[in-house]
């Protein structure tokens, strides 16, 4: 049994935004980075664009959750596109700011 | 039938533990750390947003263990003494550098997150610690 079914999940919808809800943490972290490298091989298959989370469902996110977004985006900003992130929560808005890290991403938009 | 009964507000214990876990080294035992820890915290009456932080400084330090230790079991207390949540956690290692990126990135947040923190150890086994003094309410 995959124990991390329970904590964290991710889904395309159709427009191809990844959807992720639960912890992106040591355990969930290496379940969105094979999400987001799966959206990254689409999109350098199909001439580009920008990847784009959906993170309503995120209230939590670690360092090693951090360096799985982080690895994305490097990916992404190596063919000039970027990691767009919608509904960031506070929490996550904290952590990208604590380390630094914030402007490696498109923040749309944010949520309270 | 009896009218429903409103329990008076209760103290907060003051002091509490150390409560004591033994963990495999594996990433999703984060999850259980986090999960009693917050149930500590809450015990001892921390807000909502210093139990925020105390999971994300339970995470860091399970991180560090986990990723750069040596694979061995992972013991983590928890204890509220003076308002202050404490979290150790140890473990074996092989090759801990403390200048690894992940561990720097990891040292980071904890040191945004909590009161203080430190890391100790010897060539055999590490500690890291970490804790956040309750706010005056």
């Amino acid at each position: 049994m995959d124990a991390n079914r329970n904590f964290l999940t991710t889904e395309a919808a159709d427009d191809g935004t990844i959807v992720v809800a639960g912890d992106i943490d040591m355990a969930g972290g290496p379940i969105v980075e094979q999400a987001l490298q799966a959206r990254e091989s689409e999109l350098q298959a199909s001439g580009g664009g920008d990847i784009v989370v959906d993170l309503t469902g995120v209230h939590f996110m670690d360092s090693s959750g951090l360096r799985s977004m982080l690895a994305a985006a490097r990916l992404a900003a190596a063919r000039q596109a970027a990691l767009e992130l919608r509904s960031v929560g506070p929490e996550i808005i904290r952590l990208l700011e604590i380390t630094g890290t914030i402007d490696q991403f498109t923040i749309a938009s944010r949520r309270d | 039938m009896t009218e429903p009964t409103v329990a008076p507000p209760s103290t907060a214990p003051t002091t509490i533990g150390p409560v004591r876990l033994e963990l495999p080294p594996q990433s999703v035992m984060s999850r259980v750390a986090r999960l009693t820890a917050t149930g500590v915290a809450s015990l001892a009456g921390f807000t909502i947003e210093e139990i925020d932080d105390i999971s994300v400084m339970v995470s860091e330090v399970m991180v560090a263990l986990v990723e750069h230790g040596a694979q061995s079991t992972i013991v983590v207390t928890f204890d509220v003494a003076d308002d202050c949540f404490t979290v150790r956690g140890a473990t074996n290692i092989a090759d801990f550098r403390l200048d690894h990126p992940d561990l720097a990135l990891c040292r980071t947040v904890l040191a945004a997150v909590s009161t203080r923190h430190g890391i100790e150890g010897t060539s055999a086994r590490a500690e890291i610690w970490a804790s956040l003094q309750q706010h005056e309410s």
